[in-house]
């Protein structure tokens, strides 16, 4: 723990550190998104009668594909609620994973705090939002489902999900990294690593990306429908 | 023989045992993921968006084993 941190505090004798990288890296992919939303809201129309712009149009398109694809088969009202939410983890999970292919840039999502606090997020949203749709006696109801001695198995298996969630994101993030610096380390041609990269940097993090915010939207409504 | 050696010779032959027998169940279950999913879709296209969507879900969820192998791989290396 002799690194830098922009921030160290001790909870219970375990050392907590802010790593600037991180920490850095996950502001400004915040700014960076908030930029970007800036810049669409900028292309729409203020006159709804006006035809639309073609930034209107693909961002139409864009959202409108995004909604099918990950609240296809969501209730429409939870499909509503749920819209900024989901589309702000997977814009920000999707650009923290995209970072790592900046040079010089670490991926945050390649640190197992921060995949695990989005995890972790996720894990309170889905008590939120069962709250909300049944009540807190029907939502902790659903623990005693189907049979009330299931109750420890119930709880186990949504560590264990949360858990999963959390290191699937990080396993991949770091693994496609560490495959690319091996074989760019070993083997050291151009050509290699950039595929690679291409695969690992560019696929993978839209597929993890989609992954992720999949699963928020599966476990969320495992428990609010 | 030094000791330290022998514990790092020991670290790596785990990481590569861990990762190697790690990924085969992942590797078999998603073959038999995309083979279903292929099937259904080829029986039914007009079903291939939701398909997809519960492939991709299903695949993450079969590839678990794979990253827990993978971290304990990492931890073997980097941590131990």
């Amino acid at each position: 723990m002799g690194k830098a941190a922009l921030l160290r505090f001790t909870v219970g004798g375990i050392e907590v550190a802010l790593d600037p990288v991180v920490a850095g890296v996950g502001f400004g992919v915040t700014v960076a998104l908030a930029l970007l939303l800036l810049w669409v809201r900028r292309g729409l129309p203020r006159d709804p009668e006006a035809p639309p712009s073609r930034r209107a149009v693909a961002v139409a398109w864009i959202t409108e594909l995004f909604q099918n694809q990950v609240l296809g088969g969501v209730s429409p009202e939870l499909a509503h609620r749920l819209f900024p939410l989901v589309a702000a983890l997977f814009l920000y999970v999707l650009l923290c994973n995209w970072a790592g292919l900046l040079p010089f840039v670490v991926s945050p999502t390649q640190n197992v705090n921060v995949t695990l606090g989005l995890a972790l997020l996720v894990y309170g949203l889905t008590h939120v939002y069962g709250v909300r749709a049944k009540g807190v006696r029907g939502h902790l109801k659903g623990y005693l489902e189907p049979f009330p001695f299931l109750l420890p198995l119930n709880v186990i298996g949504d560590l264990g999900r949360t858990l999963s969630h959390g290191f699937r994101l990080f396993g991949n993030i770091l693994g496609g990294t560490l495959l690319v610096a091996v074989v760019g380390g070993l083997f050291a041609p151009l050509v290699v690593p950039a595929a690679l990269n291409l695969w690992f940097g560019l696929f993978m993090g839209l597929i993890q990306a989609l992954v992720f915010t999949l699963l928020a939207v599966a476990y969320i409504r495992a428990t609010a429908e | 023989m030094d000791p330290q050696a022998l514990v790092a010779a020991a670290k790596y032959l785990a990481a590569g045992i861990c990762m190697g027998i790690g990924a085969i169940g992942p590797g078999v279950g998603e073959g038999i993921i995309g083979a279903h999913a292929l099937d259904a879709m080829a029986r039914q296209p007009e079903m291939a968006n939701t398909l997809l969507r519960t492939m991709v879900i299903a695949d993450a969820i079969a590839e678990t084993t794979g990253i827990y192998s993978l971290v304990v791989a990492l931890v073997l290396l980097f941590v131990v």
